[in-house]
């Protein structure tokens, strides 16, 4: 079991209420713990697999995704879950974030959403509002900022949701609901930064957001429900699609290359040789 | 006997196509051939040309010199090429061309066919035996090819340049033909690249088999994701490769550093190509040697591969990948434009079994980075027993958990380099070629190899003491890898297609060996024969000694 003390997050993270919820998720899901792999880049949330009991690959920055791809294409048995931050994700790794979706993989992308970068202590990160001051960014954050849901259903993501880490229960039933989903599931969670962060704070998402009671079933009407930021945030389900279709994928782990495999391929006329 | 051909022209005439054609019928005829090309990075235009030698012996470079036959589809070809033609060679010129493809047109209603009548020509010119041909070729080609032999009747030319077909049963194979079947013979069962020229046809190989076989491929949206994805792949249990050319290689360096970390297996193949930045993206260099040695920050140990022949690709390759996994470490294959473009007979038997993989069964007790007495971790992989398998980039404990123990850092840095020992002596020796009393040996690594034994051939044929020695393994070097051939009391030239006599510096580094001589070429094409014997010859001529 990993001791509280090891867990080298500040007191009040909201990723603690995260793991929380993570770990009663995988704990009821009918699933084995063996056959759940996590990935995940460099950062704060990045630290989330070394305190689940999961099989997990913590990587570069920016690059959970592509580990993520390749686990479940050799090994489409395992549950794959790519788990990093705001600025790993989105910011590093973004080509990543747009491409994994469009592979059409059974792949469950969460990420711990502060706003900021934690770890180098308070950079700007791609979902920084606009004009917010931060440590690079002293006269104001220059740029607008990213909406990863928006992005996601664009990029044809079937499943994309967004969870808030000061409402367990709820955040709690869209992991459940993401990971369990066949395809590509994204879920982005508020997740307030204690230390960096005194303007997203548990206050100031309190008064800001509500539940979607009503998933919309129709692509633009999510994105117009993913597009709203501000006074009103949205959390739960943005969008679902249960009819999209999952890419088919070759078992080949388990089933080696034989000598009568290449016997068989090296007489194939035009692919080889003669 | 010999017959060289230069088919020259520019992108989309044709040269290409005449390129294939002929050497397939050769290879069907079973006639030793060698074949490459020098192409521009354009689709259409520009100037190219295919060089086709044609023996009755085996042959695996190119002469040098001058030309017994030109074809010019264009009048770049006469331009540039004309002159290299020898003095009693036969020449093809646009207009004569010109008129072949008119009553291609006019007669079998398509120009294109005009390619495989020249075909016709040269086989014509070789003396082809017109009945063994029939019985190779489709019938729909036959009647091309037969008029290819009525022109070659009508310009006197048929049977100028007899040539034996002498092969015996082979292979044709191109040098990344050869690292992808080696990659399969290895248990590679997954590819992720991204397109990039020299190594994407190592990429169609591979994408192409695993229509059939149990593999996959895996196009990247960039170089960095392709080695990330291949990590993965490898961690969940599949032997996995990337395949790339420097520059997209630069971009793979932090997961190199990744798989040194982690100590996941890979094999990564570098097909070099002349740099900085996009370079000659179509021509020919070793200059990513020191980019192969030193990538990714860190220190963890490698292998460096850089083979020298078909049969030492098809080998290495396949090597690497148990390799890899025995130390769980990355695995290069450094090849070149030159290699990878260059079509060659294979008469050896190829080996076609497939190693079994074995892991062992653990646990929850499993620890991925247990600090064992042979000093390399258990491996296995995810969902297979109750072990859970913890992999970290940052410095781990022995279960894979983040950790900031300086004392036990040092144990994981040792654990990581003292296999740089055990790979030392699994180290494959470099190959002698000639005579080992020769007072002068050539020095070369990948796919310089079968250039400088040519080489070695021709200036011994004159007395002039030579022998060779090729690297086809360029790290870790070991000293019993040159313990038996003296070299510190030998004239030591070392023949490297880059500016900065890389391989020069690493022996110099590795064994304190000091090349005599250097010689080098960095323009972006390949050594031919006549090249390294001439610059030899002169570098012993009396004159240039010191």
């Amino acid at each position: 079991m990993i001791k509280k003390t090891d867990i080298t997050w500040c007191p009040g993270c909201g990723n603690y209420a995260i793991r929380d919820v993570l770990e009663k998720v995988l704990h009821e899901l009918p699933i084995p713990r063996k056959d759940i792999a996590f990935t995940s880049g460099i950062g704060q949330a990045a630290k989330m697999p070394q305190y689940l009991e999961v099989n997990y690959f913590n990587g570069l920055h920016g690059r959970s995704l592509p580990l993520a791809v390749g686990i479940k294409l050799a090994r489409p048995d395992l549950t794959v879950v790519s788990y990093s931050g705001d600025g790993c994700l989105y910011g590093e790794g973004g080509n990543h974030f747009i491409h994994a979706i469009r592979r059409r993989l059974d792949l469950t992308i969460i990420t711990s959403d502060n706003q900021i970068y934690g770890l180098t202590k308070g950079q700007s990160s791609p979902t920084t509002d606009f004009g917010v001051k931060n440590a690079l960014d002293p006269r104001g954050n220059e740029n607008i900022p990213l909406n990863p849901l928006s992005l996601a259903i664009n990029m044809g993501a079937p499943f994309v949701a967004r969870g808030y880490a000061g409402d367990k229960d709820h955040l709690g039933g869209i992991i459940r609901e993401a990971i369990l989903f066949k395809g590509t599931a994204v879920v982005d969670i508020l997740q307030p930064c204690v230390s960096f962060n005194n303007i997203n704070t548990y206050q100031w998402y309190h008064k800001r957001v509500f539940k979607v009671d009503n998933t919309p079933a129709d692509r633009y009407e999510a994105m117009k429900l993913a597009e709203q930021w501000g006074d009103k945030i949205p959390i739960g389900i943005i969008y679902r699609d249960d009819k999209a279709e999952c890419r088919e994928l070759a078992k080949i782990f388990r089933e080696p290359l034989t000598e009568a495999d290449i016997r068989e391929h090296l007489a194939m006329k035009c692919v080889m040789m003669r | 006997m010999e017959f060289s051909v230069l088919i020259g022209g520019e992108a989309g005439l044709g040269a290409f196509s005449m390129e294939l054609e002929l050497t397939d019928i050769l290879s069907r005829l079973n006639y030793y051939f060698f074949a490459t090309k020098n192409y521009m990075s354009r689709v259409r235009g520009g100037h190219n040309f295919h060089m086709i030698r044609i023996a009755d012996h085996s042959v695996h470079a190119l002469t040098g010199g001058s030309w017994d036959m030109i074809v010019a589809l264009d009048e770049e070809t006469e331009i540039r090429h004309r002159v290299h033609l020898y003095d009693k060679g036969l020449y093809l010129s646009p207009t004569l061309i010109g008129e072949v493809a008119r009553e291609a047109r006019e007669e079998f209603h398509d120009v294109t066919v005009s390619n495989t009548i020249l075909v016709g020509v040269i086989l014509a010119i070789i003396d082809v035996d017109t009945e063994r041909l029939a019985a190779v070729t489709e019938s729909n080609k036959l009647k091309y090819l037969r008029r290819g032999f009525k022109y070659a009747g009508q310009w006197e030319m048929a049977g100028i340049f007899p040539i034996p077909s002498k092969a015996g049963c082979h292979y044709i194979f191109d040098g990344n033909k050869a690292i992808a079947l080696g990659s399969l013979l290895g248990g590679c069962q997954f590819m992720a690249g991204y397109p990039m020229t020299p190594a994407t046809s190592i990429m169609h190989y591979f994408a192409t088999a695993a229509m059939s076989l149990p593999a996959h491929f895996e196009q990247a949206e960039d170089e960095i994701s392709a080695i990330n994805m291949a990590l993965g792949a490898s961690y969940a249990g599949v032997r996995s490769m990337v395949a790339t050319a420097g520059g997209g290689f630069a971009l793979m360096q932090e997961a190199v550093s990744l798989a040194g970390m982690t100590e996941t297996p890979i094999v990564i193949v570098v097909g070099q190509r002349p740099g900085p930045a996009t370079g000659l993206p179509t021509r020919t260099e070793q200059g990513d040697l020191n980019l192969v040695l030193y990538a990714g920050h860190g220190e963890f140990p490698r292998i460096v591969f850089a083979p020298g022949t078909i049969g030492e690709a098809i080998d290495v390759t396949r090597k690497s990948f148990e390799l890899a996994d025995r130390y769980q470490i990355p695995v290069f294959v450094l090849t070149d434009q030159y290699f990878a473009d260059s079509v060659q007979l294979m008469e050896e038997d190829l080996p076609v079994s497939v190693p079994a993989r074995e892991y062992g069964i653990f646990d929850r007790a499993y620890q991925r980075y247990a600090l064992m007495e042979t000093g390399i971790s258990p491996l296995t992989f995810p969902g297979l027993f109750d072990a859970m398998v913890r992999v970290d980039s940052d410095e781990h404990d022995e279960s894979g958990t983040i950790t900031e123990d300086l004392d036990l850092r040092i144990r994981m840095v040792d654990k990581r380099l003292g296999k740089m020992t055990l790979l030392k002596k699994d180290a494959i020796p470099p190959t002698f070629y000639g005579d080992s009393e020769a007072g002068t040996i050539l020095i070369s690594w990948g796919s310089n190899r079968l250039i400088v034994e040519e080489a070695v051939d021709k200036l011994v044929a004159e007395r002039i003491e030579a022998s060779a020695l090729h690297f086809g393994q360029v790290y870790p070097l070991s000293n019993d890898m040159i313990a038996p051939y003296q070299l510190e009391s030998k004239t030591i030239i070392c023949v490297e297609n880059n500016g900065g006599a890389q391989f020069a510096c690493l022996l110099k580094k590795e064994f304190g060996l000091h090349a005599t001589h250097n010689i080098l070429k960095y323009n972006g094409e390949c050594f031919t024969v006549e090249e390294i014997y001439s610059r030899v010859k002169l570098l012993l001529s009396p004159e240039v000694e010191e």
